[in-house]
């Protein structure tokens, strides 16, 4: 593949073939490379400790999971209030083989990709079925339909003693090619899984709005009684798109069990589905890096806010709950801040920054 | 039987004060196409500032009930002024993502008041002893909130039907363009549809917390438990809205009744409102008395 030297100048496409190359630039590939090598590498050199590895697997669980919200909120235009659950849906797969086989069954132990998977797979059919509405509805009905299927899991959970009514189901440690990953080595298993499963989902959402399917995922956000007189059907392209945002969120859930080696329902509340919400719209709703930026973001920030909470609670009467109180109201500014002032995100920050480095010493 | 007439005065109870709440969000729906996603927090605020001053400030409480309705009156007006405002043609997505941040920021402010995570009750002014007419009782508390939610609810419709104001509401939520052109302020009218959500959620708050005790996370559940009320009324029809709140009332208060302890089951009134919602989106998307939209490119 040549790389094409004239694409800082302008658009010079002349197959559809060209347009669709994952890497556009030889720099493109280049930069991307060497970021990967430093992502796999660092923590080989540098050795951070069980806390702050636990950190940056959450980091890059919240980027599966906002891949796939972005893909429904963002690229299809359909508000989802309730992917905490469909997070819930993918964690409570792997937490119900794990009640009836036993914590510690071969199966979850060392068939770990395939619950993954399958726990996914489990996400997808929630979310179609939830979707199911936008056969006939618009964005707003849909809204109503995940907030509903949130409260409902809430329910569900919390009620049938199979799932321990909300309590920690444990899950066993899993085992690698050189046996059973020891509690020094977990966290640091986790991301390079982790971090693998992102770089593969990345691809995956890349290409996908590269297809038949992704444009016309965008052409039915932006008009879908246009896109349906282009021969498009706008339902079943949205039904499509919870499925997906359901299989990117059951990954999710299942690597939150992994990590956490447990299922317990105070992660899947409604909540996180905002924090999940406030994610996507930090990011930029409707770009991929977007994703990225959005989890970072919002996952730095808490950290922030549980340490000022901290420093706060020392010194206010023991009847003031900081700690509740700080983190919906950060998220809620962040949210209404972000849609007022920048709507687009970080994710417009990066664009802004990579055309002036572009350009430099140039203003246009 | 009389289980069961008990059971259908307590529906109607519960329904109504859904309707009222349902009320408010009908008003912003039709005004300006709008979901409040942060309309349990409004509840929530109305019901805890008649507390405030009823206990606290001491004055009583019919009078701190309506000061709390011109409280929250104001304060979803400046809502609307401060941060939906600026939205008017925007994407109707991102505005129905400002409320629900919006609902976290009150959710926040509340916790930060004893008032997140202590359980109140107003002070006692009506007799104690239930009413009882052949079997079926029902508290004092629990019949003056129905007759003051159907007063209210009377009150908003005739407002609606007949005043300037809320001719100019009809008019604005049929059409914007054509509304302007005949000299209606349309963002004015969008202000006084959220004001006019703002008062009713706080009267619903005050019916709520005097039946069921001040409890933020109950007031908040009264907040989400609308959204199936308005799909089931059709979300902008306000006789859609009385009659699927009743409806919803009725089924919670049954599904608590008669499902509850049988086959293993519990809490199915708090979940029941979601799982018929689901089912309607399935079925009848538009709800009793919604309007089927024609759209044109």
């Amino acid at each position: 593949m040549s790389a094409n030297t004239w694409l800082a100048t302008g658009n010079f496409f002349t197959t559809y073939k060209q347009e669709q190359r994952t890497f556009l630039t030889s720099l493109d590939r280049t930069f991307f490379t060497f970021f990967l090598v430093i992502l796999f590498g660092w923590p080989l050199i540098f050795e951070l400790g069980n806390k702050n590895m636990l950190v940056i697997d959450n980091i890059l669980i919240a980027i599966v999971a906002v891949m796939g919200l972005n893909l429904v909120t963002g690229f299809a235009g359909l508000i989802s209030i309730g992917h905490a659950a469909f997070v819930g849906i993918g964690a409570y797969t792997l937490a119900s083989f794990s009640r009836t086989l036993g914590d510690s069954h071969v199966l979850i132990t060392h068939f770990w990709p395939v619950m993954i998977i399958l726990s996914g797979v489990m996400g997808a059919v929630f979310g179609a079925i939830v979707g199911l509405p936008a056969l006939r509805l618009k964005h707003l009905y849909l809204a109503i339909a995940t907030l509903s299927f949130q409260m409902i899991f809430e329910w569900t959970i919390q009620f049938f003693t199979f799932f321990n009514q909300g309590q920690t189901i444990y899950i066993g440690r899993v085992a690698w090619l050189t046996g059973q990953v020891g509690r020094k080595d977990h966290y640091l298993f986790w991301y390079f899984i982790i971090l693998t499963i992102v770089v593969l989902l990345g691809f995956g959402i890349r290409n996908i709005m590269k297809t038949r399917y992704g444009r016309s995922l965008v052409a039915v956000r932006d008009n879908d009684r246009a896109a349906d007189a282009m021969g498009m059907n706008p339902g079943l392209t949205k039904v499509y798109a919870f499925a997906l945002a359901g299989f990117f969120a059951g990954v999710a859930g299942a690597l939150h069990a992994y990590v956490y080696r447990g299922v317990g329902f105070e992660s899947f509340t409604l909540h996180e589905s905002i924090g999940y919400l406030a994610m996507a719209i930090v990011g930029g709703l409707g770009t991929l890096n977007g994703s990225f930026w959005g989890p970072v973001a919002i996952k730095f920030l808490d950290l922030q806010v549980e340490s000022l909470a901290e420093i706060s609670g020392q010194y206010l009467p023991s009847g003031m709950n900081i700690a509740t109180a700080l983190k919906p109201l950060t998220f809620g500014l962040v949210i209404v801040l972000f849609l007022m002032f920048e709507p687009r995100g970080i994710a417009n920050w990066w664009r802004i920054t990579k055309s002036y480095t572009k350009l430099w010493p140039f203003r246009y | 039987m009389s289980y069961f007439f008990q059971i259908v005065v307590s529906g109607i109870v519960v329904g109504s004060i859904y309707a009222l709440a349902a009320l408010g969000m009908v008003l912003i729906y039709k005004s300006s196409k709008v979901l409040n996603i942060a309309h349990g927090q409004i509840i929530a605020a109305g019901a805890f500032i008649t507390y405030f001053l009823t206990v606290t400030v001491g004055v009583p409480i019919f009078f701190s009930f309506i000061a709390s309705m011109i409280i929250t009156f104001f304060l979803a007006m400046s809502v609307e002024r401060i941060f939906l405002r600026r939205l008017i043609g925007e994407p109707i997505i991102s505005v129905i993502m400002v409320t629900i941040g919006l609902g976290s920021i009150l959710d926040g402010l509340i916790y930060l008041t004893p008032f997140g995570s202590e359980n109140f009750s107003f002070p006692v002014f009506l007799p104690q002893e239930p009413l009882s007419l052949g079997g079926v009782s029902i508290s004092w508390t629990q019949l003056v909130g129905v007759i003051i939610t159907f007063v209210l609810i009377g009150g908003f419709s005739y407002f609606f039907k007949k005043s300037t104001v809320g001719i100019s509401m009809r008019a604005v939520s049929d059409d914007q363009f054509g509304s302007m052109s005949v000299g209606i302020s349309v963002p004015k009218v969008f202000g006084l549809a959220w004001a006019t959500a703002g008062l009713s959620a706080a009267a619903a708050g005050c019916i709520i917390g005097n039946i069921t005790g001040l409890n933020f996370d109950t007031l908040h559940a009264f907040g989400i438990v609308v959204f199936p009320v308005i799909i089931l009324g059709g979300l902008d029809s306000i006789l859609g809205a009385v009659v699927a709140g009743i409806i919803m009332g009725l089924i919670q208060q049954f599904a608590a009744g008669y499902l509850d302890g049988n086959f293993g089951l519990k809490g199915t009134g708090d979940v029941m409102p979601y799982v018929i919602l689901l089912i309607i989106l399935w079925f009848k998307p538009h709800g009793l008395f919604g309007i089927h939209e024609i759209e044109r490119v």
